[in-house]
């Protein structure tokens, strides 16, 4: 990082021609997936027509809709572990308490607006992460990863018991959620709305996260990922700075959360327990932590292969095992994930260097970092 | 800093994207959308055929009775179709494999709905299951729901008809007979922790009150719970002379073998279970379900006809298979909604919307059907079935007592 400064600080005094950077592969990516999210319901509807009448609100759509809430709790997991080193094995936690808060909510109280749903899902995936947070991540000296690991995992292992065995909220049958949510007073069924409002607060919810890691924060946080001690040793409040993350994650996954409990009309024991959990782990390691797109690739593939793999004749009795064995291969043979195929690692790392165009001046300017160019 | 080309960075290789391309293709998976069972009939029909979609536990815990149920309908369509279907229509069937887990089936009934787009569905076996799925099918899916399995009443949603015993049904003949012709009073609830537990425990226990006996305690495991050794003890400790056993399988095993190891059959105790039946052997061995006391629509022993055939059909259809054609297994709640089904369609006269069908069915009465014939209840969404008390003897079923046409007492 220091020769890139440097390079640039030199051809600028020596007139020379700059170095071309590399091409950046993510942001292409990422509009890519914007793209294809953007098109797939009108794509699917025509494709599986078969001469039929078009109906937009078909299976194929509402299918990835899911998914698509699912990508939301893969982004939080990968705020947690690619950026901020906190292994976070109990995500499904903050994404199933959103879904449960605003089950009993609209069970007391008969609210189905989205305009209240969404904002309780968020307060309450933060409150419930700032509290185990605040548990796991702050002591004297920093916590290990396998004991932030640990933690919450059994975190999420202790809420599973727990609602299965409290009448109130449905112990082992989970609540059922009758009504649909409304938007300005229309109902929003599952079908193309529906996954346009999905589509919506994933874009929003990745946007934030980018915002987030690419800012001087982020910088920090690049710090703490890279070296943990130094940064201590440079005065940086490293537990702060985790906190505030593992918050923020837990508020997507609470976002998250309250939407799929009511785009599946269901929540249960499993929504807040270690299998959905441990889902959101593979849906990083499998499309590539530290990228925040590589984790919405992987839910989506891992997904799509669970539809599509369940669905194949010749595969139905065992089509866990072929899943698994895909996991294990793309993890095992490379370890940055699907997305590590196209980017580099320089890119996955980034670099907090001088923004391209400003005027160096020594070295004023080569400390200054200005944010993810 | 080396140089960049070594791929010291990290960047693509040939190789690795070989490996990375060739790990994803070797799995190979670029499968077409369509998928799930599909029974076509077999034949020529010149009408369009009926979407009849089950969505039942075909792997799971619940697997022995899901797939029993999946048998038993394939038996009554193949028998309607071999007849010339309904008013000259086919029955096509589309499975969907609920797995026994609420979480996946909700998936997977989202696909007999609108992938498929079924005109009735029939499924669930626990209370667990159809309160999971009955909002997929019956609000968001807008389909009427058929729901085979003895429960613990309750359900009065609209275009949700279920086929199988209520709690008065099973329990106002069981109990009085436990308690005055073999003198229990000293009951102990063992119970799964969820809905139909909970709610025919409170039946029960009005019951067992009114005829001057005791429940001695009511408790509620996790459906895993695999330890029962406090329980069984307690059973012993406390004198209990009758076990009302509502824990179903993983935890079932466990607590049955546990209680027969501490030799309270032996004893004199009695041991009930409302859903024991024929079928049971495939979860629990055959010595720990001797003498267990139970209160079904039917049985393999019940003086029957239609029965005794029916179940020589079904072994012809199903050489060898160890899914047998019970009551507890809601496998003849299963072959009662379709037939059910029938009359209702051809009460309607072909018209396939829900409306019309839910409005037909809701006031039918069916026969040609095991355990004798049945009829729906109208304005509740329940059936009155015959029932039988029976006791486990050497691997079949004593009947003790029998009642005919047991009114359902639901949602009057």
């Amino acid at each position: 990082m220091t020769e890139t400064t440097a390079n640039l600080a030199d051809d600028k005094a020596d007139g020379k021609q700059r170095p071309r950077l590399p091409l950046s592969v993510l942001p292409i990516i990422e509009i890519a997936m914007l793209a294809l999210l953007m098109l797939y319901p009108i794509f699917i509807t025509y494709l599986t027509a078969e001469g039929e009448a078009l109906d937009f609100n078909n299976y194929f759509v509402v299918r990835v809709t899911s998914i698509i809430l699912l990508a939301m709790l893969a982004v939080s997991f990968d705020l947690c572990w690619g950026y901020s080193g906190i292994m976070s094995f109990g995500q499904a936690l903050f994404f199933g308490i959103g879904g449960y808060f605003v089950a009993k909510l609209s069970e007391e109280t008969g609210m189905t607006s989205m305009l209240i749903i969404i904002p309780a899902g968020m307060l309450v995936g933060l409150i419930s992460a700032l509290l185990v947070g605040w548990f796991l991540l702050i002591s004297k000296r920093t916590p290990t990863i396998i004991f932030v690991a640990l933690g919450s995992l059994t975190a999420s292992f202790a809420a599973e018991r727990l609602v299965a065995g409290w009448q109130w909220v449905g112990a082992g049958n989970g609540m059922s959620i009758w009504d649909f949510p409304t938007l300005f007073g229309t109902d929003l069924e599952p079908g193309i709305g529906f996954y346009y409002l999905a589509v919506a607060c994933l874009l929003i919810a990745y946007l934030a996260s980018r915002y987030l890691v690419r800012s001087q924060f982020g910088l920090a946080l690049a710090g703490i990922r890279q070296n943990e001690d130094r940064l201590a040793f440079l005065g940086y409040r490293l537990q702060a700075f985790k906190l505030i993350v593992f918050s923020f994650a837990g508020l997507i996954a609470g976002w998250g959360g309250a939407i799929y409990a009511f785009h599946e009309g269901f929540v249960g024991p499993a929504t807040v327990g270690v299998t959905t959990s441990t889902y959101a782990v593979l849906y990083g390691l499998f499309g590539g932590v530290g990228t925040l797109i590589g984790p919405v690739i992987g839910a989506g593939v891992i997904e799509g292969l669970t539809v599509i793999l369940s669905d194949n004749e010749t595969l139905k009795a065992y089509w866990p095992i072929a899943l698994g064995a895909v996991m294990l291969v793309v993890v095992a043979y490379q370890p940055t994930g699907l997305v590590g195929l196209l980017v580099t690692q320089r890119e996955r790392f980034g670099s907090f260097g001088i923004r391209k165009g400003k005027k160096s001046s020594g070295t004023d300017d080569a400390g200054k970092a200005d944010g993810h160019d | 800093m080396a140089n960049k080309h070594a791929n010291g960075g990290g960047g693509i290789t040939r190789r690795s994207l070989l490996r990375g391309a060739g790990a994803l293709t070797a799995a190979g998976w670029v499968a077409g959308f369509s998928g799930g069972w599909i029974l076509r009939p077999r034949g020529a029909f010149a009408a369009a055929p009926i979407k009849f979609g089950v969505a039942t536990d075909i792997t799971g815990a619940i697997a022995p009775s899901g797939n029993s149920n999946w048998q038993v309908i394939q038996l009554a369509v193949k028998k309607i179709n071999d007849a010339g279907g309904i008013g000259g229509r086919p029955i096509e069937l589309y499975l969907e494999d609920t797995a026994s887990d609420p979480k996946v089936a909700v998936g997977n009934v989202l696909k007999l709905i609108q992938q498929h787009k079924v005109d009735v569905v029939v499924g669930g076996i626990t209370s667990a299951m159809r309160e999971a799925i009955k909002n997929p099918i019956v609000r968001r899916g807008k389909t009427l729901y058929l729901y085979p399995q003895l429960y613990e009443g309750q359900e009065c949603t609209e275009h949700l008809y279920c086929t199988g015993p209520t709690p008065a049904q099973q329990c106002d003949e069981l109990i009085p007979y436990l308690m005055n012709t073999h003198g229990k009073k000293r009951f102990a609830m063992p119970s799964a922790n969820y809905r139909w537990p909970q709610l025919l425990n409170k039946y029960a226990r009005a019951l067992i009150e009114k005829n001057g006996g005791e429940v001695v305690f009511e408790e509620y495991y996790p459906l895993d719970q695999l330890e029962y050794s406090a329980t069984v003890a307690k059973i012993k400790s406390e004198g209990v002379d009758c076990v009302f056993n509502t824990i179903i399988p993983p935890g079932l095993q466990a607590f049955t073998k546990q209680l027969y190891e501490s030799g309270f059959q032996k004893d004199g105790g009695a041991h009930t279970c409302v859903y024991f039946d024929e079928n049971s052997v495939n979860y629990v061995p055959e010595r720990e379900l001797e003498g267990v006391y139970t209160c079904l629509d039917y049985f393999h022993t019940v003086d029957d006809p239609v029965g005794a055939q029916l179940q020589k059909e079904y072994a012809e259809m199903f050489p060898g298979t160890k899914y047998l054609f019970t009551a507890g297994s809601a496998a003849t709640g299963a072959y009662r909604a379709v037939k059910f089904y029938e009359a209702a369609v051809k009460k309607t006269g072909g018209d396939l919307s829900r409306e019309a069908v839910s409005a037909a069915i809701d006031d039918v009465a069916i026969t040609d059907v095991p355990g004798g014939d049945s009829r729906m209840v109208p304005g509740t969404g329940h059936c009155a079935l015959n029932m039988y008390v029976a006791q486990a003897k050497g691997g079949s079923y004593e009947i003790l007592s029998s009642a005919n046409m047991v009114p359902p007492q639901e949602c009057g």
